[in-house]
């Protein structure tokens, strides 16, 4: 059971920071809550007492999205379900309704934000690899002598283990600025226990874009989350296949590879196995998920040509 | 401690309240403002039975701190009609009997009416998709989902409304579409369970549980728990009056842990105090000491010499051998064909009722101890608490409160008689709500159970023995092993006329979680086994699954196995029934491979996919730029 003496909803950045500066040793930032309430009970964290709670929610500043050259930069105060009701959001950073749908529920889905996803920094959040895969950084704000100061860390670098962030003590987190990929074939892949309400044994993301004609790879985003400590970037898969024209046996090839890099030590084969699967299915479902685009395999024209 | 001030809109009414900060929305609803049709399932966000809407959008209530009610909009299942109407989201949950225990069913509309208010036109999948964060024991999806899509196409005008009403019922009612009485107090939420009672200055209570599988208590000391402000009472062992001890069978569970630990959850000592923060830190200020003892795990290493002792009147840990003899085994066998053996097990499982464990007790002004209780077996309990609290029985008296669910599960007065004793140690009503995880750790399971079978055939089928050798997991307490396996050994070998068997069900005492009852009552773990023989004795006779359990079925005139005569017999209409229904292929295991056709046809449920309405948003975005 959580309790805490007082419950903080402070309505500019400004005012947040500072309340949150002056905060008794002990409190905490709080959004959608979906990770904090759970964690304080029996078999977790039990019953935590907490002195104060701050509440990031009604700040405007951390609400909605912007386009920057090329980037979309999130507040902190996006939640999962956005990525399944915006329409832009939904074609420009095309891999993310696919996390969301299998991201718990449409309730949770209406309080839990990308941003607490990621500062929660938990191995296996749905959030991580797919914000890695869109070259995602996350935005963190403090005062410095009365005046708010941001710094932008890339979000590979940020997680820097299981619920171990570069946070500072003073710094709020305001916003995830991630590449726009419109024209991306997206895709998201997930094994849990069941299929609502579940967290990840293991995830992975995937970001696609071809030639025209369907027949290049000509951008590839893979990211897998579950296998290790942190979300690992798959920068050899992409540069493997970057340029190259697109085959099952190609993809086939880098799935196999990837199994290695499975770090996890718990049901280590049993993830080994999965992440071969995963990447074969990430790629596969990303291009046929590219708008309005027909691909053509190499190995399968061979095929109907033979 | 400060409060915290909440002004919002609840079901169109203006509240303006001061608070506990660090209540949820689900705590300010219920208790502040006795909305108690958002129910508690399990505090974390899994179950859906807290579902409300906030400012439209449908969130788990026990997942927001209620800080974020303030200047919000809140719809609960109280608000969806007025007084004494229902919607036709409601209506149509009464018309399909949408409606058993009821407890997951106010969260069900909930989600059901979000579903619809998001998207009117949501076909099934995405109906199913949306109602994915609610969950469901006992009246099953399939009446739940027929209900969306009535009131779907009630609310589109594309059903008429008449659809809502109860369908006629002709001279009969056996195979009627019958409309449940009780359903509308469950899908408008007024119906009040355990957890949704409130009595002037009652207490709430929370249970010290311990942390150890097999321990001897040296010493309790409740001292400064009982100095705390807000502390009405501290109770153990040591406060009960009578003789202490209860079970289905045989009495051998103390209302709380008396001397020793026997598993991992069994309750200690409990508090019970002016509200439940008190009560919570008061456990933590009890001190126990325990010296740990060996732990029993395997019931397979109950009964060897030298095992750990779990009861002492049990020196050999059994609870429980039902041996039951018929024919000649040994002739049997050797009239066999083929003799087939194995081994079959099958694990603990747990009832997870969406109701948890809930209960309130009070004196009556003429002594009487009440409990209300949502027990499965309020007579029983009765007569055993009357004897642990040493009061005649008319002195006693149990109210069954309406069931969130037992399946089996509630059949144990696990927490009841602390709360008789807390009622009498205090004379205020005393509330005891468990948590998901408390009621997970302490209430039975059903049995793990391990059974070893040697079964012999003649080539054409018939069964000539059956050997059937269960050891069962009984856990810390008896509670219903008893039944359980007198249950699985009269099942034991299937509705098969078998002329030679000996069967013997044993049931053994271990530090695991008490076992007890649980749907089929031993059936189902001795089923598994049986009917694995007979697929398998299919597969070795090169018979149709069918056909060997036709051959050896039991038909009017046969003897069961505890050779009863039977004077009715409908395995053949089950069987021709189920081939039938599952449009069975004919033939031995051998001749379907992969392409069988009786697999995937059109009633076949499919796998789930996930993400309909992703393709079909940027489908209408495409000619509409705007999605729903
Ligand atoms: C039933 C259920 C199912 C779930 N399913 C999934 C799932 O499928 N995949 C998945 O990845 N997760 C899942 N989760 C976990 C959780 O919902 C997510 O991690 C969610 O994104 C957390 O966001 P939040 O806003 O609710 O975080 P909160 O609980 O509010 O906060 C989480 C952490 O982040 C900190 N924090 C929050 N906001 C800020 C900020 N702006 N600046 C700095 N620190 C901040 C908090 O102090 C806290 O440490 C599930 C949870 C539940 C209860
Ligand atoms: S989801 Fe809230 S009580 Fe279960
Ligand atoms: S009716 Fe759904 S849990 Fe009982």
């Amino acid at each position: 059971m959580l309790t805490y003496d007082a419950y903080h909803m402070p309505t500019s950045l400004e005012e947040a920071l500072t309340l949150w500066a002056n905060a008794a040793e002990g409190s905490r930032l709080v959004s959608g809550a979906t990770d904090i309430l759970p964690w304080a009970r029996e078999g977790r964290a039990g019953d935590v007492h907490l002195p104060e709670m701050v509440d990031v929610t009604r700040i405007p500043d951390l609400d909605g999205y912007a386009f920057e050259k090329g980037r979309i930069r999130l507040g902190a105060n996006t939640v999962y379900q956005d990525f399944l009701t915006d329409v832009t959001l939904m074609r420009s950073l095309p891999c993310m309704p696919y996390c969301a749908i299998w991201f718990a529920d449409d309730q949770i889905r209406e309080q839990a934000s990308l941003a607490g996803n990621l500062v929660n920094a938990s191995p296996v959040a749905d959030g991580t690899p797919a914000v890695v895969a869109l070259n995602g950084e996350i935005e963190l704000a403090r005062l410095d002598g009365g005046q708010i100061v941001r710094r932008r860390v890339p979000v590979v670098d940020f997680i820097t283990g299981p619920g171990r962030t570069q946070i500072a003590e003073d710094e709020i987190a305001t916003a995830v600025i991630v590449d726009a990929c419109n024209g991306f074939g997206g895709s998201f892949q997930k094994v849990g226990q069941r299929r609502s309400l579940v967290i990840s044994v293991a995830c992975c993301a995937a970001l696609v874009k071809t030639d025209r004609d369907g027949r290049v790879f000509e951008d590839v985003r893979l990211s897998l989350g579950g296998v290790g400590p942190s979300p690992i970037r798959m920068i050899e898969a992409e540069n493997t296949l970057r340029g190259e024209r697109i085959s099952h046996g190609l993809i086939e090839q880098v799935a196999q590879t990837a199994a290695d890099r499975v770090g996890s030590r718990s049901r280590q084969d049993y993830r080994r196995e999965v992440v071969v699967n995963f990447i074969r299915a990430a790629l596969e479902d990303a291009l046929a998920d590219q708008p309005d685009i027909d691909v053509k395999f190499e190995d399968q024209e061979e095929q109907i040509n033979a | 401690m400060p409060k915290l001030r909440i002004e919002a809109e609840v079901n169109g009414r203006k509240v303006d309240r001061e608070t506990e900060p660090h209540k949820r929305l689900l705590d300010f609803l219920r208790d502040d403002l006795n909305l108690t049709g958002t129910k508690e399932g399990c505090g974390a966000g899994e179950c859906g039975t807290c579902s409300v809407f906030v400012d439209g959008k449908l969130v788990k209530s026990c997942l927001m701190p209620a800080g974020k009610a303030n200047g919000a909009k809140i719809e609960t299942i109280e608000g969806l009609a007025k007084p004494g109407d229902l919607t036709p989201v409601q209506r149509a949950f009464h018309k399909t009997g949408a409606s058993q225990c009821g407890y997951c069913i106010p969260g069900m509309v909930m989600a059901a009416t979000s579903a619809l208010r998001e998207n009117p036109q949501a076909d099934i999948e995405e109906i199913k998709e949306r109602l994915g964060g609610n969950i469901c024991r006992c009246t099953g999806y399939t009446k739940i989902f027929e209900a969306v899509e009535i009131a779907k196409g009630v609310i589109a005008g594309t059903v008429p409304e008449t659809a809502l009403e109860e369908d006629m019922v002709d001279d009969s009612f056996i195979g009627a579409n019958v409309r449940r009485l009780d359903a509308p107090s469950k899908v408008s939420g007024r119906l009040k369970y355990a957890a949704d009672m409130k009595l002037p200055d009652m207490l709430q209570m929370q249970v010290l549980r311990s942390p150890h599988a097999h321990a001897r208590i040296l010493s309790i000391d409740t001292s400064e728990a009982e100095a705390m402000d807000g502390v009405a009472c501290v109770i153990t062992a040591q406060d009960v009056p009578g003789t202490d001890g209860f079970g289905v069978f045989v009495h051998d569970q103390p209302i709380m842990a008396r001397d020793k630990v026997r598993h991992v959850g069994e309750a200690v000592a409990a508090v019970a105090a002016e509200d439940l923060v008190t009560a919570r830190r008061a456990l933590s200020k009890i001190k126990v000491e325990y010296e740990e003892l060996p732990g029993l795990f395997d019931p397979g290493e109950a009964m060897a010499p030298g095992a750990p002792v779990i009861h002492d009147y049990a020196q050999d840990n059994l609870i429980k051998h039902i041996p039951v003899r018929k024919g000649d085994v040994a002739a049997g066998f050797a009239e066999a064909d083929l003799i087939l053996e194995d081994d079959f097990s099958t694990q603990q499982v747990e009832h997870a009722y969406l109701e948890p464990e809930a209960g309130v007790a009070y004196v009556d002004p003429d002594d009487v101890v009440v409990v209300i209780s949502p027990s499965q077996n309020i007579s029983h309990h009765r007569h055993m608490l009357a004897e642990i609290i040493a009061k005649p029985i008319n002195k006693v008296r149990f109210i069954m409160s309406p069931v969130g669910g037992g399946f089996g599960g509630k059949e144990d007065m696990i927490y009841q008689g602390m709360l008789a004793l807390a009622a009498m140690k205090t004379h205020r009503p005393v509330q005891l709500n468990f948590t998901r995880e408390e009621s997970l750790i302490a209430s039975a399971k059903r049995h793990p159970s391990r059974v070893h079978y040697r079964m012999g055939l003649k080539w054409d089928g018939r069964i000539t023995a059956i050997e059937f050798d269960m050891l069962s997991d009984g856990g810390a307490f008896g509670m219903s092993s008893e039944g359980v396996m007198r249950k699985a050994a009269i099942l034991s070998c299937g509705p098969y006329e078998v002329h030679n068997l000996k069967v013997d069900t044993r049931v053994v005492y271990t530090n695991n979680t008490p076992s007890g009852a649980f749907r089929t009552f031993g059936g189902m773990q001795a089923q598994f086994a049986t009917e694995s023989m007979m697929d398998m004795a299919a597969e070795a006779l090169d018979m149709d699954p069918f056909e060997i359990r036709r051959v050896n079925m039991m038909k009017v005139g046969a003897k069961t196995h505890t050779q009863q005569t039977l004077e009715t017999a409908s395995l053949d209409r089950v069987l021709d029934a189920a081939e039938q229904a599952s449009r069975w292929e004919k033939g031995a295991p051998r001749v379907r491979g992969a392409t069988r056709k009786d697999l995937n046809g059109p009633d076949t449920r499919q796998p789930c996919t996930l993400g309909a309405r992703i393709k079909k948003a940027s489908k209408d975005s495409d000619e509409s730029e705007r999605v729903a």
